[in-house]
């Protein structure tokens, strides 16, 4: 049976798009993630504490959330309870994640897509009619390096944050520090909602051109994000029905009762499901749970959102959109958690080890991130990560099949097809490194 | 204008998130080829091949081979390309054998036998340790051709004090619930090796309350020794500093993170080959 055989670039990590054709028919698409490295089975023996600095190398895009599953994951098992100021500081930690990812995502990853370049990068630096370009990448790396910017104010590191520890983390955020920080990201706020603005209205001209948002089939939708507002170190995870009912509410210790796991011979990634039925992770996940953002900006985009779309919104496209609105959100909020005062003693309290059983749930950039480790005399003896891509890899699939279907009769294939799968996969930001890990 | 690629074999994509945060090569340089911001699949000519990751399947090695063609000067960047990096934590036997039982499939790229840095295939002109490398540090390699080259150690970098009255008697890291912003790590009973590995990085982690763990490697005094040396000369320190028990010392020294970052240039020393010399490490 014929194969067409797509790498996928501008995706964190290495994979490929299959596809198999009969007889002008698509017979199967498959997200092929092809790295691996083994965490599961190499953290094994490994001291609790150093988990937290060996766990944000799985990835370094989403680092962070790692980072952080991590340390709740552990302090569930010994029992211990972080005080507020360390809380404040892990929340600032996750939506400088979001900034870095987002911004990453929108504008080095999807962007070119709208611009038809093969990236951003591609023509800076050159004078005359690519300086537009250079300013527009200059501009990107600019939003997404705040992103890393508050990483490291917040967590010491700008890719593998060291701040969070068992019991809180190791200092505050002096104000000098705090005040340079909230500089940056005022300065940051109005450059993103202009560039933000940009890309809605290339990505509404690519609709023009398509004739569609995408593959709107209604899915259920799965997110660790809170009713009122999204908040990222989030405690439980719900799942809406494709009509936006809510289907169940659970916390990190229950997902097996509610998600369904199975491997394939293709990829070194799973797979998951809700119950054999297909769900979505991501931001278009968190805008669809969300009743609203809490913050002005965030808020008035939410809206026009959706005035246009209904909720749950479905199409695929929508997606990148939706996490336009969470880089404002993230902005937002973290310029009002830098305003309070975030410098006391009491950023971390004492633990004593013991042998347990411990879950770490955040809301990474992807979706739900769940750490579970089991500690048997003082060291790591089992250690399951549960990882937001896995949960859209059936979606993925799905949303390739019906759109590649477009492409493909008896006897021809449009060459649009590569740019097709491209935008697809690239709606859902997969992480190959996390997927595999 | 000068060109680069970046390669990236199995990693973490902290390398290249870091190359992506030092903007100061953009006006100076030509990206051609990086999979992560570029659609581009081919591996064109550059005059420089930045290659980031550890060579864990038989892609890996296929794709490093066909790279260096292209080019006439290798960069190996951040741990995992120098040692294998993370994933070498794989290398441990007993895990060896759960890793392959659990992992075979058979439509994807082949597991090698363990994670290999990259100069155990091709020839490197270059190395730039780090977990990842600060954007500094990647300024330097494309501008500058790694004339940040480093003497010192983290420690110098760090400015905390190694108050002579204070001497822990045990290893207590965070438990006690209190880190000092004043006093030397090592100090307050945590495992902090900056003692011996390489400046460069500014000592970020450190300086906000978390022991450096060497992700940039053996200083110079030591990088070119075997690392047996290295361990030796690690537990000196800690016998000078503090009164923890020798055989606690070498059990903290002896943990997973330590032998990953700091003994990242260590996997020449049972090899018979000679180690990296220190020229070509930034
Ligand atoms: S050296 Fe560190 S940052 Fe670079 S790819 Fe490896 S794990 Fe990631
Ligand atoms: S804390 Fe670590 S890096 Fe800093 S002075 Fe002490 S030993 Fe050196
Ligand atoms: S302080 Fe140590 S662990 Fe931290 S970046 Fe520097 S060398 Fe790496």
């Amino acid at each position: 049976m014929p194969k067409i055989v797509f790498p996928v670039s501008r995706i964190e990590g290495h994979a490929q798009v299959v596809i198999e054709v009969h007889a002008g028919r698509v017979v199967s698409a498959r997200f092929k993630a092809t790295e691996y490295r083994g965490f599961e089975h190499f953290v094994k023996g490994v001291a609790p504490e150093q988990m937290v600095v060996i766990v944000p190398r799985i990835c370094g895009v989403c680092s962070t959330a790692h980072h952080l599953a991590s340390v709740k994951a552990l302090e569930m098992a010994f029992g211990v309870i972080p005080p507020p100021l360390a809380l404040s500081i892990r929340e600032l930690l996750m939506l400088g994640q979001m900034i870095q990812n987002q911004a990453t995502s929108l504008f080095l990853f999807t962007m070119p897509d709208r611009l038809g370049l093969s990236s951003i990068l591609e023509a800076a630096g050159e004078a005359g009619s690519a300086e537009q370009l250079s300013s527009l990448a200059h501009r990107a790396l600019q939003v997404r390096n705040a992103g890393t910017k508050l990483i490291d104010t917040a967590g010491g590191q700008f890719i593998h944050p060291v701040k969070a520890v068992i019991g809180g983390v190791t200092g505050g955020i002096e104000e000098k520090l705090a005040e340079t920080m909230h500089g940056t990201l005022m300065k940051t706020l109005p450059m993103a909602c202009e560039l933000f603005d940009y890309y809605i209205e290339k990505s509404v001209a690519l609709k023009e051109q398509l004739g569609t948002w995408g593959d709107d089939t209604p899915t259920h939708y799965i997110a660790a994000v809170s009713e009122y507002r999204p908040d990222y170190t989030g405690d439980s995870i719900r799942i809406m029905g494709p009509d936006g009912r809510i289907l169940a509410t659970f916390p990190a210790s229950g997902y097996l009762n509610h998600i369904q796991f199975e491997e394939s011979e293709y990829s070194y990634s799973e797979k998951s499901s809700y119950g054999g039925k297909v769900f979505r992770a991501n931001s278009l996940a968190r805008i669809n749970l969300a009743d609203y953002m809490g913050t002005p900006l965030a808020d008035r985009y939410l809206e026009q959102f959706r005035e246009s779309f209904e909720r749950p919104a479905h199409a695929i496209l929508l997606f990148d959109i939706a996490r336009g609105i969470e880089l404002i959100y993230a902005l937002e909020r973290a310029i009002e958690i830098l305003r309070q005062p975030l410098d006391n003693d009491e950023t971390m309290v004492g633990y004593r080890t013991r042998d347990s059983e411990g879950y770490g749930l955040v809301e990474a950039p992807r979706g739900p991130l769940i750490h579970h480790y089991r500690i048997t005399n003082g060291i790591i003896s089992e250690a399951k990560f549960i990882l937001p891509t896995v949960h859209n890899i059936i979606a993925i699939e799905q949303a390739l099949r019906n759109s590649v279907e477009r492409y493909i009769d008896s006897d021809r294939i449009d060459m649009e097809i590569e740019r097709a799968v491209g935008r697809v996969v690239r709606a859902f930001d997969p992480c190959i490194a996390c997927a595999t890990h | 204008m000068k060109t680069f690629a970046v390669l990236q074999l199995s990693g973490c994509a902290g390398c290249e998130v870091g190359l992506l945060n030092s903007q100061a090569w953009i006006d100076e340089y030509r990206l051609l080829y990086m999979p992560l911001v570029i659609s581009v699949h081919d591996m064109p000519d550059t005059d420089r091949l930045l290659i980031s990751g550890g060579v864990r399947t038989d892609e890996d090695v296929y794709n490093l081979h066909r790279a260096v063609r292209k080019t006439g000067y290798v960069v190996a960047i951040g741990t995992c390309a120098i040692s294998g990096g993370i994933a070498s934590l794989g290398n441990r036997d007993n895990v060896r054998e759960l890793f392959f039982s659990q992992s075979a499939r058979h439509h994807v790229p082949r597991l090698l036998p363990r994670s290999y840095p990259i100069d155990e295939y091709v020839s490197v002109d270059l190395y730039l340790p780090g977990c990842p490398p600060t954007p500094e540090l990647f300024h330097s390699v494309l501008s500058e051709n790694g004339k940040i080259r480093t003497n010192t150690t983290v420690c110098a970098e760090c400015r905390r004090k190694k108050i002579r009255e204070i001497r822990p008697a045990q290893i207590t890291g965070f438990q006690e619930g209190k880190v000092s912003p004043e006093v030397c790590l090592i100090k307050q009973g945590f495992l902090c090796i900056g003692t011996s590995t390489r400046n460069g990085c500014g000592a970020p982690c450190p300086r906000a309350g978390h022991p450096c763990v060497g992700c940039r490697g053996p200083s110079n005094a030591l990088i070119e020794k075997g690392s047996d040396a290295w361990f030796e000369s690690i537990k000196k320190v800690f016998v000078a500093l503090t009164d923890i028990p020798d055989d606690a010392i070498e059990e903290g020294l002896r943990s997973p993170q330590l032998s990953l970052f700091l003994f990242q240039f260590s996997d020449y020393a049972h090899t018979g080959r000679l180690p990296r010399p220190k020229e070509k490490v930034v």
